[in-house]
């Protein structure tokens, strides 16, 4: 039971039953506003959602992490920094899935600018494109990429001149 | 839901091409889309729920008078705090940026609000200070709101 209650999946699940419930309770014909809402919207992202979870999934095993450190940490050198703004892109992932990636980078040596930028460019999502597009457009979701690559570049020339901490 | 299929198709079409080169790792990627399924789902459905509270409870001109067009560099850092607070796994960032689009906000908020729900996290914060020092920590997160300040800007000026 006590499992249960801090496994995350049970959290969201049992927070938005409840939610709902309590609009029920409160104004009933909210509650179908609300109950109709995520009925449409999550019939209409589920394919795409497996779709992009299985992308992800097939990158997770065919470029391990090992495999990127050793990419990136010849990292330095115009190469080294072009292919730290672009290939964060295709990755997935949460914030909290790529810092321990960083944390080994880090360890080998790569500079604060690098960390920075590879942080900026993950947030490209290239692999959530299915998702980006289906809700905001492609003009919105091509424009964006491209302007990730462009910050993840700031990013890391800002970030070389703020320094690293003491490891 | 013709595009999900066009993907759907695309997906498994690199799994069988996975299985045909390795059988072994091709069953670890199944293991691990099944596992970023069950994160990212029940959040999803949170996060839906999220969409239809402000369905029902908030007005277009209430949303469009927050981060519609005529809000301008003011609705853009609205949206960019939201972002930055809200503990919002990355494939739910889109669905709910899509559903403020259309419930009048304007291109550049959402692009803020996307960029920094992304980019900077107050839940990831102390893990970021953990592994890659506090310095590196302030620096990247000041960083990452300004610049995504400057990109939404001209992402709503070029989309209207």
């Amino acid at each position: 039971m006590k499992k249960l209650l801090k496994n995350d999946a049970f959290q969201f699940l049992s927070l938005s039953v409840g939610i709902t419930f309590l609009i029920y309770a409160v104004e009933a014909a909210k509650e179908r506003i609300v109950v109709r809402t995520v009925y449409l919207t999550f019939f209409d992202v589920l394919v795409i959602i497996v779709a992009v979870s299985t992308f992800i999934g097939l990158f997770q095993v065919w470029v391990k992490p090992a495999t990127i450190v050793k990419w990136l940490g010849k990292g330095s050198g115009v190469r080294g920094f072009i292919l730290v703004c672009t290939f964060p892109i295709f990755m997935g992932g949460s914030l909290f899935t790529i810092f321990p990636l960083l944390k080994t980078l880090r360890e080998k040596g790569a500079r604060a600018g690098a960390l920075a930028s590879f942080i900026t460019a993950w947030g490209g999502k290239a692999p959530l494109l299915p998702l980006e597009t289906q809700f905001l457009g492609w003009p919105f979701a091509l424009l964006r990429l491209s302007l990730v690559v462009f910050f993840a570049f700031i990013m890391g020339v800002l970030m070389d001149r703020v320094g690293d901490d003491p490891a | 839901m013709r595009a999900g299929l066009v993907y759907l198709i695309i997906a498994f079409g690199l799994l069988a091409a996975s299985f045909l080169k390795e059988k072994q790792r091709s069953q670890e990627a199944i293991k691990a889309t099944i596992k970023i399924l069950y994160t990212i789902l029940p959040v999803l459905i949170f996060v839906f729920v999220l969409m239809g509270l402000i369905q029902a409870y908030v007005s277009r001109e209430t949303i469009a008078a927050i981060l519609g067009k005529e809000t301008g560099i003011l609705g853009i850092l609205y949206a960019e705090l939201v972002g930055s607070i809200a503990l919002f796994l990355p494939p739910a960032v889109f669905p709910f940026g899509g559903y403020l689009h259309d419930n009048g906000a304007a291109y550049g908020p959402i692009a803020g609000f996307v960029f920094t729900a992304i980019l900077i996290g107050v839940t990831t914060l102390p893990l970021e200070f953990k592994l890659l020092g506090k310095r590196f920590t302030t620096a990247r997160n000041i960083l990452a709101f300004i610049i995504a300040f400057f990109l939404s800007l001209f992402m709503g000026f070029v989309l209207g």
